[in-house]
C-alpha cells in the first residue's frame, strides 16, 4: 500500500494485539532476567484493549482521533511505566499527524518522530540509556531520511524495521540507566533491552503489515 | 510486625472505608475509593488535587477539604497511584477554572501526574504542576530539582488552597504554590524503620543508640548515621542545614511546622519545637506560625522533620486563612 489509511490503522492495532499475545512469554522472560517480568503483560494487555477501542470507534472517526483512542486506552489500561510511556507515543503521533487523511512516508515520520520525543521526555531517558528510545531513535530518523528522499511508504517502512533491529542489537552493549534495569548496572551488557525489543518489534509488525497489503 | 491488621493485602482498602465511614465530608470518584474528592465541590473554584503511596497519614487524603485541597489519589503503601486514577480525580473535580497538582517529587509519581494531565488535556481541562522538593538532605543546592517531597508540602497546600478558596485564577493559584514551595525547606532525623503491611518487616535496621539525619519518608538513606545526640544537638544541626539555605534576615516572619514521623510522641516533638524558637529568637526571626504534630509520616517510623516557610505579606495572609479538613482545622486569628 501507498498510504495507510484510518480503517488500515485499525487492522494494524489488530496485528499489534496479535503480535504481543504472541510474544508474551517471551517479553515476561527477556524482562524477568533484570526487570520485574511485567513487560509482556502490559504489552499484551494494552495492545488488546486498544485494539478493541480503534475496532469500536471505527475508520470515520479518522487518523488522529483513533490514535487518541488508543493512546488514552492503554494509560487507562495498563498502569505501569512501560504502558504509559506507550500510552504517550501515541497520544503524541495523534497530534502529530492531526490534518492528515491518510499516513504517506513523510506523515509516518512525523507520528514517529513525535512518538519517539513524547516517551523520551515522558520518561526523560536520552539516547543510549539502553531504553526504547535507542530503538525509537534511529528508526524515526531513518524514516525522516526516507520521506526526504521521496521513498514509497514500503520501502521506508523496511529501512526503518531493519534499523530498529540493529539498534536492538546495539542496546546489548549498553548499560541500563532507567526503571529497574538501572539498579543492575555493569549486569545488563550483553542483554537486549526489553523495551527496546518492544520498539523493533513495532516496526517488524508495522512494515510486514505494510508489504502484505 | 505487631500491627492491628486483617489481611496485609486489604490494607489500604480498609483504611480508605474507615475513612470513608467516619467523614461524610470526602467521598470518591470512579467507583474507586482511591480516588477521594471532596464532598462539596465550590463552584466556579480552582480545582487542586494531590496523591502519592498510601503510608503518610494525614497526608495526602487528610487534607481534602474546605480551603485546603479538592481531591487526591492514592495508591498501596509508598505506591504511585495510577494515571487513570488522577485523571478521574482532575475530571471529578474541575469546576471550569481548571486544576493544579501539588505533589511530591517521586519519580512514579511524576510520570502518572503528567499522564493524567495529558489524559485531562484531551478533555479540556487546564492542568497546572507543582512538584514539592523541600527535603534539603535529599541533594545539595544547584540540585534542588533532584530533592525529594516531604512535610513541606503542607505549606504549599495550605497557601495554595486558600488563593483557590479567595477565587483566584489559575495562573495565581499555580504561582503562589510554586513560591510557597521555592520558599520552604525541610530537614528530617530518623530513629526507627518503617514497616510496610504487605512486606511485614522493617525496611532498614538501625541500631538502639542510633540516629539518620536527612532520611526520607520512605527510608530512603540520609546524609549521617550516628549516635543520637540530645534533643537540642539534632535540632541545631538540622536547622543549621535550614539556615545555610536562605537569608532569613532579623525581623523575618517564618511558619514553622515540627512534623512526627508516626511513632515519635508528641511531647518530644514540642521539645524539639522548643529547641527552634530559641534558635529562631537568636536570629531576630519571628516564628509567625507554629504547627507541631503529625503531618506526614512514615507509618511508625520514629523520628521527626522540622520545615521553615519564608513568609511574605501574601504567604502569611494566605497560611493564616481558615481550613476545615476531616484531618485539618485552622480557623482565623
Amino acid at each position: 500500500m501507498d498510504v495507510l489509511t484510518a480503517s488500515d490503522l485499525i487492522r494494524l492495532f489488530d496485528a499489534w494485539k496479535q503480535l504481543f499475545a504472541e510474544q508474551r512469554e517471551f517479553l515476561i522472560a527477556l524482562d524477568g532476567k533484570v526487570g520485574d517480568s511485567d513487560l509482556g503483560i502490559t504489552m499484551s494487555k494494552s495492545f488488546a484493549a486498544a485494539a478493541e477501542a480503534v475496532a469500536a470507534e471505527g475508520g470515520a472517526a479518522g487518523i488522529s482521533k483513533l490514535l487518541r483512542t488508543a493512546g488514552a486506552t492503554m494509560a487507562r489500561t495498563a498502569p505501569s511505566t512501560m504502558g504509559t510511556l506507550t500510552a504517550t507515543g501515541f497520544l503524541r503521533a495523534s497530534k502529530a499527524v492531526e490534518t492528515a487523511t491518510a499516513l504517506g512516508t513523510a506523515e509516518m515520520a512525523a507520528f514517529w518522530i513525535a512518538y519517539r520525543d513524547g516517551i523520551a521526555e515522558r520518561g526523560k531517558a536520552k539516547v543510549g540509556d539502553k531504553t526504547i528510545i535507542d530503538v525509537l531513535d534511529p528508526a524515526a530518523r531513518t524514516l525522516e531520511q526516507q520521506a526526504a528522499a521521496e521513498a514509497s511508504l514500503s520501502t521506508a517502512l523496511t529501512a526503518a524495521a531493519t534499523a530498529a533491529e540493529d539498534a536492538l542489537e546495539n542496546t546489548k552493549t549498553m548499560v541500563a540507566q532507567h526503571g529497574k534495569a538501572a539498579a543492575f548496572q555493569e549486569k545488563t551488557v550483553g542483554l537486549q533491552d526489553a523495551g527496546a525489543t518492544v520498539g523493533a518489534l513495532l516496526f517488524r509488525k508495522l512494515s510486514d503489515f505494510v508489504a502484505s497489503a | 510486625m505487631k500491627k492491628f491488621l486483617n489481611d496485609p493485602v486489604n490494607f489500604v482498602d480498609e483504611m480508605l472505608e474507615g475513612i470513608y465511614r467516619a467523614h461524610s465530608e470526602v467521598t470518591f470518584a470512579a467507583d474507586d475509593m482511591r480516588c477521594m474528592v471532596t464532598s462539596k465541590p465550590k463552584t466556579g473554584k480552582v480545582g487542586i488535587a494531590t496523591g502519592g503511596g498510601s503510608g503518610h497519614l494525614p497526608l495526602f487524603l487528610g487534607y481534602v477539604g474546605d480551603g485546603m485541597l479538592d481531591g487526591a489519589a492514592v495508591g498501596g503503601v509508598f505506591q504511585s497511584p495510577s494515571s487513570e486514577q488522577m485523571y478521574q480525580v482532575t475530571k471529578a473535580i474541575d469546576q471550569g477554572a481548571g486544576v493544579l497538582y501539588i505533589y511530591g517529587n517521586y519519580s512514579g509519581d511524576i510520570i502518572n501526574f503528567d499522564m493524567a494531565a495529558e489524559l485531562a488535556d484531551l478533555d479540556g481541562i487546564q492542568v497546572k504542576q507543582c512538584v514539592g522538593n523541600d527535603d534539603v538532605a535529599s541533594s545539595k543546592v544547584g540540585e534542588e530539582h533532584k530533592r525529594r517531597g516531604v512535610a513541606g508540602i503542607y505549606f504549599v497546600y495550605k497557601a495554595a488552597g486558600a488563593a483557590a478558596a479567595e477565587g483566584l485564577s489559575l495562573d495565581e493559584v499555580h504561582r503562589i504554590a510554586e513560591k510557597a514551595r521555592l520558599r520552604t525547606r525541610t530537614m528530617g532525623v530518623a530513629l526507627s524503620s518503617c514497616v510496610v503491611p504487605e512486606i511485614g518487616h522493617a525496611t532498614f535496621s538501625i541500631g538502639e543508640d542510633e540516629m539518620e539525619i536527612g532520611m526520607g519518608i520512605h527510608g530512603e538513606p540520609g546524609i549521617s548515621r550516628k549516635k543520637l545526640g540530645s534533643a537540642d544537638a539534632v535540632i541545631d544541626e538540622m536547622m543549621e542545614r535550614i539556615f545555610a539555605e536562605q537569608d532569613y534576615k532579623s525581623g523575618d516572619d517564618v511558619a514553622v511546622l515540627v512534623n512526627g514521623l508516626g511513632g515519635t510522641p508528641l511531647e518530644e516533638l514540642y521539645i524539639l519545637f522548643r529547641r527552634v524558637a530559641h534558635l529562631l529568637e537568636g536570629r531576630g526571626v519571628n516564628a509567625k506560625h507554629v504547627w507541631v504534630g503529625e503531618f506526614a509520616t512514615s507509618m511508625e517510623m520514629a523520628g521527626a522533620s522540622v520545615s521553615i516557610l519564608h513568609l511574605d505579606a501574601e504567604l502569611d495572609r494566605l497560611v493564616s486563612a481558615p481550613a476545615n479538613t476531616p484531618f485539618f482545622k485552622h480557623f482565623s486569628a
